[in-house]
């Protein structure tokens, strides 16, 4: 009967109840937007970097990986080291540098990683397979499409271009064996990766041991923290991260987005809370009457209020939905201008889908219309009966 | 047989700002089980203020009220609601009819209130409803009924939970002359079938029809 | 290696030392020592002050200089420097050079010319004359490294877009709602002979006071919350960057839209009603 005489009343005001179902709505995907923003970064960031089983990380010290273009001296000994270790799995050592390709008519620059291909964590292979000479490379599209080149192709490199001389320097002619997606790089980064000694030497001797970063998996078990803080004891030129330690700085980084989703999902909570009050007022006082006589007739005040808060909750359950889908819609729309931040790895997103994200987002939503509903119906089923049946005309 | 009513000194105040209102003044009334009793007077005498008293949706200054052998008059709120719920039936002069519900839907709500299962409480509804003569307008809504038929469909549902007492207040207050006295029939024939009633009226065909007529004059009971 | 990646890595090894211990403070020598000026966030962090003598290397555990410190510098305003924890130095150009080794290279020369309208000419002389690179003007380098907050801007204004949508929704719904709670005094006066366009105008002149209030409160709220948004952030990041500003077109943009939106609820919240019988707003 209260689901009866709720869903009734509701009907009874149709474009009141549709209007309300729509600030509902609107506020419900605000929430879950901002939900997202808040946690999805970190989540997105915390599967990049877990993506290849890597749990520590080595840059130069005082650095974040490839934060700057600063070098690990040493660092094939340093490597050699982590090794001989019994709970390390594998080290990939990755040196950053660029590569230049002069073409008939034009210079294409890119990016160019330094790994060693058996134990590389930088990429993906798309076509075709990971170098396996000193004088092989894989690329990803955006590359190619500049070079008009294909798997197979042969290229020619230089690792150094003077703008002065207009000279290239480490020059080597590269067989195109691989087609790849790189996982750290932004979509449009041109890029390429060879073997790591391949571009050492094509950098000169400045190159010669050197590393730009070095990316740790552990054997399963393994406790990570005490084995990120042994090597930081013995290895004193580098700064030893593990994953935690990485978000925890790209949180510190990307604080203003998570600070900025608190705040806008706090408003929206707010303005949602605001509204479903002011339905509940006014669909109380509107009904006074009604509701005075349904407690002369003996109707208890916890059901009167029930009633209304089956109301309240009617609205939520259809508006929950629509503003899940509005709000999966805006955060792909903001994901989308996000995603443009110059150098952000493709695979990073601002706004992530997780179900807790929208359980948490309609359950605090849920939770705010409810007790915004109390108040206003409760008062409503306190007022003196006989004073209200007085002073109110029903039917 | 002991009274259905018993009321000692019912006395009721009301303050406005810094006045104080009297609108009963030691009122003492006793009903016995199934007598008619109507209460008449001119407007602002307390006759209403009283049938609020009986009905349990407003408490007394001061005095003594029983109504079915059951103190009343110092019920918390919860103990009121029951007691309203199951032993009293109320019509209002304005029927207050639930515009959202159907006439079925209005008289299954004390019942459904009550506890009562669904297909025993939609049987019930039609059988008050036949009773009332408007079991074929079960399915309309009271925006779709007369007068009439909206007055008898409220005391269909007053009758729901077999109250003790059925208390009236102008029930012919908002109705035409024919229809009202197509009520005071209804009330009549509630009252051959062993119904207690007490109504407070200003129609003189409604207090005809009463056993015992009190009236009342500037809060209290002068015959 | 730039000059830039350098300044970074003198600060790294100034870091590492702070991070760990304090920095190595040389013993005093009769040789004069080179000077340094150093940023207010080192300072702070490595409780550094002017006259302070300390090491520098351009690698960790390299041997280095020993420099005193002239001068303690405020970072300036550089939105892209935000979030980024690294210290700078100053160091003289040649001493930089010989640290480095990098002989007498630099990264960019920075040019001043008399007045901005000999900009262009300057840039086409350069070009024309220097072998090997190119000069730019400021502003073009500006446009191309602001790319990040060309991005932080496009999303403030898909938030403000989203939010003036989600208010104009809350505002209708509001008002249709509160208006709607006066039907019978609507009602009443109809019935007594009121025309609609009283009643719709009596509605929306009450709405434009609402919305007029309202205005004059959101912009003393957006000030208060633009101030504390500067004094949060300028706090957490460490710059004198100002986050946000409330400038008199931001002001008259919101007002305006404000009023608009207000004076349509309302509106369009009476031409409901008194499209509605009177009776029927009665419930009969």
């Amino acid at each position: 009967m209260i689901a009866t005489l709720a869903f009734a009343s509701l009907l009874r005001h149709r474009a009141r109840t549709a209007l309300a179902i729509l600030g509902v709505a609107v506020s419900a995907a605000m929430l879950l937007d901002m939900v997202m923003l808040s946690s999805g970064m970190r989540e997105s960031f915390r599967s990049l970097l877990l993506s290849q089983g890597f749990q520590l990380r080595l840059s130069p010290k005082g650095t974040l990986p490839f934060d700057t273009e600063a070098t690990i001296r040493s660092a094939d000994s340093i490597v050699a080291i982590i090794r001989a270790r019994p709970a390390v799995a594998a080290v990939s050592p990755v040196l950053g540098g660029q590569l230049h390709f002069p073409l008939a008519a034009s210079m294409v620059n890119a990016t160019a990683l330094g790994v060693e291909p058996s134990v590389q964590g930088d990429y993906e292979l798309v076509e075709g397979r990971n170098p396996s000479a000193p004088e092989e490379l894989v690329a990803n599209d955006a590359l190619l499409r500049a070079l008009g080149r294909a798997v197979g192709d042969t290229i020619h490199a230089a690792s150094g271009y003077d703008p002065q001389l207009r000279s290239l320097s480490g020059q080597r002619v590269l067989r195109i064996v691989g087609r790849v997606r790189f996982i750290y790089l932004a979509l449009d980064q041109r890029a390429a990766a060879l073997p790591i000694g391949t571009l050492r030497a094509m950098n000169g001797p400045q190159s010669e041991g050197r590393a730009s970063l070095a990316m740790v998996r552990l054997r399963p078990g393994a406790d990570v923290e005490r084995e990120r803080a042994a090597l930081q004891r013995s290895l004193r030129t580098v700064t030893v991260i593990s994953t935690s330690e990485a978000l925890k700085q790209v949180d510190e980084r990307l604080s203003y987005f998570r600070q900025l989703a608190v705040i806008l999902g706090a408003v929206s909570l707010t303005v949602g809370f605001l509204l479903v009050t002011t339905l509940v007022t006014v669909s109380v006082n509107e009904r006074i009457g009604e509701i005075s006589v349904m407690r002369a007739i003996g109707v208890h005040r916890w059901r009167v209020v029930a009633q209304i808060l089956v109301e309240s909750t009617m609205i939520m359950l259809v508006a929950a939905p629509a503003g899940l889908a509005l709000g999966l819609v805006t955060a792909r729309w903001l994901n989308s201008i996000l995603a443009r931040f110059p150098g952000l790895p493709e695979r990073i997103d601002f706004f992530l889908f997780q179900p807790s994200a929208a359980w948490t987002a309609l359950g605090l939503l849920a939770l705010s219309g409810i007790l915004a509903g109390v108040y206003p119906s409760w008062r409503g089923a306190s007022l003196p009966i006989a004073t209200t049946l007085r002073q109110e005309a029903v039917g | 047989m002991s009274a259905i009513v018993e009321a000692r000194g019912l006395v009721r105040e009301y303050r406005m700002g810094d006045e104080i209102v009297p609108a009963l003044r030691g009122v003492s009334l006793t009903v016995d089980p199934g007598e008619y009793v109507a209460i008449v007077g001119p407007s602002g005498c307390g006759k209403s203020t009283l049938l609020n008293l009986l009905g349990v949706i407003d408490r007394p200054t001061s005095g003594e009220l029983s109504i079915a052998g059951e103190r009343v008059d110092r019920l918390s709120d919860g103990r009121a609601t029951e007691f309203r719920l199951r032993r009293i039936g109320f019509v209002f002069q304005r029927f207050y009819l639930m515009p959202a519900l159907t006439a079925r839907e209005n008289v299954e709500l004390p019942l459904a209130e009550a506890g009562m299962a669904g297909t025993e409480r939609r049987d019930r509804a039609l059988e008050l409803l036949d009773y009332v003569g408007l079991r074929r307008r079960e399915r309309h809504r009271p925006s779709q009924l007369s007068g009439g038929e909206q007055q008898r469909v409220a005391i269909a549902r007053a009758l729901a939970n077999r109250p003790a007492l059925l208390l009236a207040d102008e029930p012919t207050g908002e109705l035409d002359a024919r229809t009202g006295a197509e009520m005071i029939g209804l009330f009549q024939r509630l009252n051959t079938d062993g119904t207690t009633i007490v109504v407070v009226t200003h129609d003189e065909g409604l207090a005809r029809a009463a056993e015992r007529v009190v009236h009342m004059r500037d809060g209290e009971i002068v015959g | 290696m730039s000059i830039r990646t350098t300044l970074l890595l003198i600060c790294i090894a100034l870091r590492a030392t702070g991070a760990q211990s304090p920095p190595s403070r040389a013993p005093r020598s009769s040789a004069g020592a080179r000077t340094i000026a150093i940023d207010s966030r080192l300072a702070s962090d490595a409780k550094l002050q002017v006259g302070d003598r300390v090491v520098i290397s351009s690698e960790p555990g390299a041997p280095g200089d020993t420099v005193v410190i002239a001068g303690i510098v405020q970072r300036s305003a550089d939105p892209a420097e935000i979030a980024r924890g690294e210290y700078r130095v100053r160091l003289h150009l040649d001493h930089l050079q010989t640290l480095l080794g990098y002989g007498d290279r630099v990264d960019r020369f920075a040019i001043r010319t008399r007045g901005d309208g000999s900009a262009p000419e300057a840039v086409a002389r350069i070009d024309a004359a220097a072998y090997g690179f190119r000069a730019h003007r400021s502003a073009d380098v500006a446009v191309e490294t602001s790319r990040t907050f060309a991005v932080v801007s496009r999303f403030h204004r898909a938030i403000g877009v989203i939010t003036i949508v989600a208010s104009a929704i809350f505002l209708l719904c509001i008002m249709l709602l509160k208006v709607d709670e006066r039907r019978r005094d609507v009602a009443a006066l109809r019935l007594i002979g009121c025309s609609a366009r009283t009643i719709v105008g009596s509605v929306v002149l009450e709405a434009a006071v609402i919305a007029v209030l309202g205005s004059l409160a959101g912009v003393a709220v957006g000030g208060a919350a633009s101030w504390i948004v500067n004094q949060h952030y300028q706090a957490v990041y460490r710059t004198p960057l100002r986050f946000s500003i409330v400038t008199g077109d931001i002001v008259v943009l919101a007002v305006a839209l404000s009023l608009v939106l207000g004076l349509a609820a309302g509106w369009l919240a009476a031409r409901r009603l008194v499209r509605t019988p009177p009776l029927a707003l009665f419930g009969r």
